[in-house]
């Protein structure tokens, strides 16, 4: 074949194709997943295959929704927010003292869960005299809450707002003096193990405060005030940040261990797409080599191949691979996946591809080529395998879907890579998780959704090519 | 060659492949079996190394202490069969598993603890619940198969076609993971785990049964019907096209006569095939989607053998699924005689 007929015949493909509805829609989806997967660390974060199976993700709260939920709910949920030290309002209240404000609008039914504070870096000299800091919050009906007074921070210094006690010892003293509800002892210590600091904080102030807290929409004033005492000490805000735990998180929310699923959707697109292509593009290849091969040698050769050919095709694929991959211990990397899944996927295409090189090497123009002088090779490579390449091709699309899914069971089985982001993975966490009778939908769906998209867009692509390159199947 | 020869040879060749599926697969289990069998001695003699008479023994007479550590070894290694050639302990494996021997689970699963026991009790359920699936099936894609192929390239082709794609393109058990989050979580309707109750009797067991049946079953039949009616469709196609059918229209035989009398009766054994085929193709997603929903069948075997890591109940799930395969595959090869005799007769 010359340059020219190549490009002619691609030209010729490409006019074809424009009519193929399909075809179009798989390519732009197939765009699209590509274009995730080599984007993944910039549309997320680089670091999200590293830390993904490694690590819990703190910053982030467990098992909530994506944020979008709120639209379609009547009950609002608040988001996770993160605020840095360049996200502070910071000014100078003399005196050693520095002040941060944080203006939060909250026009949410349900509060952050939570609030966090980290990120200091002190230096002192002095053990007893570190800096100092107090933190309170103003709230939208003019009342103010002193949440800690005082307080000397270290390093190491975390504070939850939610769960530490002196922050709920103040708010409960507060809550009490403003609502001027009385209390019998007895009730009060109930009440005050029992109590929502969150939900108070952020609550209406009423006779239902300690039971059934009405939100309090509004805008809040979060003033961290911190006073150095000692002219010696230096204290650094620079890594310093303030997290509103959300209720809800980002785009698909997040799973038991806080992971971000929309990061660990964009990331699994690279797996699940290299392997499914490799997978593809090699067992096709072997199973045309093996079945021309077959073919073109005759007699008690392709009787020996036909014969190993029909005992793998008696083999039931998922069983073996499943022994295989206990065989490795649960810890298959990516690499023998393909090569495992590789091993079963060329059984069908060298049957296929046997049976149209017996019909090729029959025709004229081969023999025509032969008796001219023509070698094996020179005739299976010229002319048997060119004639059996746009079935190859459509076979290789169409080989994707099955690499695809048989590699996500694998994972779901827990045989897969475990340092690997996957979709099959994901869904195999969840399981174990008991994502599905908690109603953790937005861990459950989406992996699946994914697979079945890049699916989706093979087939679509393997059927349009088919009808173009293979016009004998076009009737049916 | 007479058909009963053919059969005759088509059912060596499934045992001479079950021989080799064994026998690679003992090489493999011998090997796990070992390094599983070494943990387990360490973690013995490291047991019973913190026995105070044999500390004492250590501080006092640390040689005496060596000799008795090889002694317990050697000893233990002789329980684990481990003093016997590789060759000699996987060809006995390879015995063993065809006669159906393979051993004790390490802790009881469905109540039993021989293998070939707890195996004895999850094919039924396994069958009960794809047989039926694929009966459904096979029932709505005949319908839809035959209808669409009369009505070829108008609205219910087309549509039937993108239902195929799409339902094609899901994981049957993530499908099943979806079911349960609607129709157990959501709506309360059907039940997340579809473990029998064992309590019931009489009626009532089989009601619940059937109650809990409904959601895999759905599932199933849900992500298959699609793609098996296109098949039929296509094969019904082809066959539409034929000379006879065309003679039979031309000499006035009624169309329902022409597609369920001429045409269903010639396309009727590559669908049968590809019934069996199916049920065989379905055999993998099966195998997770039992896990999903907690059917307590040979899926749920391998998840239990997986997750406990138990070797002995792999081997023997694996054994049993290849056997049954194998098996299908001459099922689907007698049937195919049966309808088409151009099979039976040379090849």
């Amino acid at each position: 074949m010359r340059l020219e007929d190549v490009r002619e015949s691609v030209k010729d493909f490409a006019h074809e194709f424009r009519y193929q509805k399909g075809g179009i829609i798989g390519l732009i989806l197939l765009i699209i997943l590509v274009s995730a997967a080599v984007l993944a660390p910039q549309i997320t974060s680089p670091d999200v295959a590293k830390r993904w199976s490694k690590e819990f993700w703190v910053e982030n709260p467990p098992n909530v929704p994506p944020t979008w939920i709120n639209y379609f709910s009547s009950k609002k949920l608040a988001p996770h927010q993160v605020y840095s030290i360049n996200d502070l309002e910071i000014l100078d209240g003399g005196d050693g003292e520095k002040i941060l404000r944080i203006v939060y609008e909250s026009n949410y039914d349900v509060p952050p869960k939570d609030i966090v504070l980290q990120g200091f870096k002190v230096s002192s000299h002095d053990v007893k005299n570190k800096p100092r800091m107090t933190v309170v919050l103003k709230r939208p009906d003019g009342l103010e809450v002193k949440l800690i007074e005082d307080r000397m921070i270290s390093s190491n210094t975390v504070i939850q707002i939610a769960t530490n006690t002196e922050v709920k010892n103040n708010v409960f003293k507060w809550s009490k003096e403003v609502s001027d509800i009385e209390l019998k002892p007895v009730e009060e210590i109930k009440l005050q193990a029992l109590m929502d600091t969150m939900k108070i904080l952020f609550g209406k102030i009423d006779e239902n405060i300690f039971k059934q807290p009405t939100p309090l929409h509004g805008k809040y004033v979060l003033e961290i005030r911190i006073k150095t005492v000692d002219d010696g000490d230096v204290l650094d805000l620079s890594g310093f940040s303030v997290i509103f735990s959300g209720r809800t998180f980002g785009l698909m929310g997040t799973d038991s261990k806080g992971r971000d699923i929309w990061a660990g959707l964009v990331w699994g697109t690279r797996v699940s797409l290299a392997v499914g292509i490799a997978v593809a593009v090699l067992s096709v290849l072997i199973g045309i080599v093996y079945g021309v091969a077959s073919a073109y040698f005759g007699g008690w050769k392709d009787e020996t191949m036909q014969r190993f050919n029909e005992f793998m095709f008696s083999l039931p694929v998922l069983p073996i691979l499943i022994l295989l991959g206990a065989y490795f211990k649960g810890h298959v990397d990516l690499f023998q996946i393909v090569l495992l899944l590789v091993l079963f996927g060329w059984v069908g295409v060298a049957k296929v591809a046997r049976s149209m090189a017996l019909q090729i090497k029959e025709q004229t123009f081969v023999e025509a080529a032969r008796a001219l002088g023509a070698g094996s090779g020179r005739i299976v490579f010229k002319h048997i395998m060119p004639q059996i390449m746009p079935y190859a091709f459509s076979q290789m699309a169409l080989s994707v879907p099955y690499a695809v899914m048989t590699e996500a069971a694998l994972s779901f089985l827990g045989l897969g890579d475990p340092t690997a982001v996957t979709w099959g993975q994901m869904l195999y966490d969840a399981q174990n998780a008991g994502a599905t009778i908690n109603g953790y939908w937005w861990w459950v769906v989406p992996p699946g959704l994914a697979i079945a998209l890049v699916g989706l867009a093979f087939v679509l692509l393997g059927v349009a090519l088919d009808r173009i390159l293979n016009p004998r199947m076009r009737t049916l | 060659m007479s058909f009963a020869r053919y059969l005759g040879i088509r059912i060596f060749n499934a045992l001479l492949v079950l021989a080799f599926v064994t026998f690679v697969v003992s090489i493999l289990f011998v090997k796990v079996a070992e390094d599983d069998a070494r943990t387990r001695i360490a973690e013995i003699i490291n047991g019973e190394a913190r026995n105070p008479a044999i500390l004492r023994l250590k501080a006092s007479d640390p040689e005496a202490f060596e000799k008795w550590k090889r002694n317990r070894e050697e000893q233990l290694r002789r329980e684990f069969e481990l003093d016997k050639p590789f060759w000699e302990r996987v060809i006995s494996k390879t015995k063993n598993t065809l006669l159906l021997d393979f051993g004790n689970a390490r802790s009881p699963v469905f109540g039993e603890i021989k293998v070939s026991k707890i195996i004895e009790k999850a094919i039924p359920r396994t069958v009960l619940l794809f047989t039926t699936a694929q009966i459904i099936i096979t029932f709505i894609g005949l319908l839809l198969g035959i209808k669409a192929a009369q009505k070829a390239g108008k609205a219910v082709d087309k549509v039937l076609s993108v239902l195929a794609m799409l339902t094609a393109s899901l994981p049957m058990w993530w499908v099943g993971m979806v079911f349960i989050l609607i129709f157990a979580f959501q709506l309360g309707i059907f039940p997340a785990s579809s473990l029998p109750n064992p309590n019931l009797e009489g009626i009532q067991y089989y009601r619940d049964l059937l109650w809990r049946m409904m959601l895999p079953l759905v599932t199933v039949v849900f992500v298959s019907f699609g793609g098996w009616a296109y098949t039929t469709r296509n094969i019904m196609i082809t066959t539409m096209h034929e000379d006879f059918i065309t003679v039979a229209r031309a000499k006035g035989v009624p169309e329902r006569k022409v597609i369920y009398g001429h045409a269903l009766r010639a396309a009727s054994p590559p669908i049968v095939t590809n019934v069996i085929i199916g049920l065989l193709g379905s055999l993998g997603g099966a195998i997770i989607t039992e896990a999903v929903f907690n059917w307590p069948g040979m899926g749920r075997l391998y998840w239990v053998a997986l997750q406990q890591s138990e070797v002995n109940l792999l081997m023997g799930v694996t054994y049993v699924t290849v056997a049954l395969f194998l098996a299908s595959m001459i099922i689907a090869d007698v049937i195919y005689g049966y309808l088409d005799p151009r099979v039976r007769v040379g090849r």
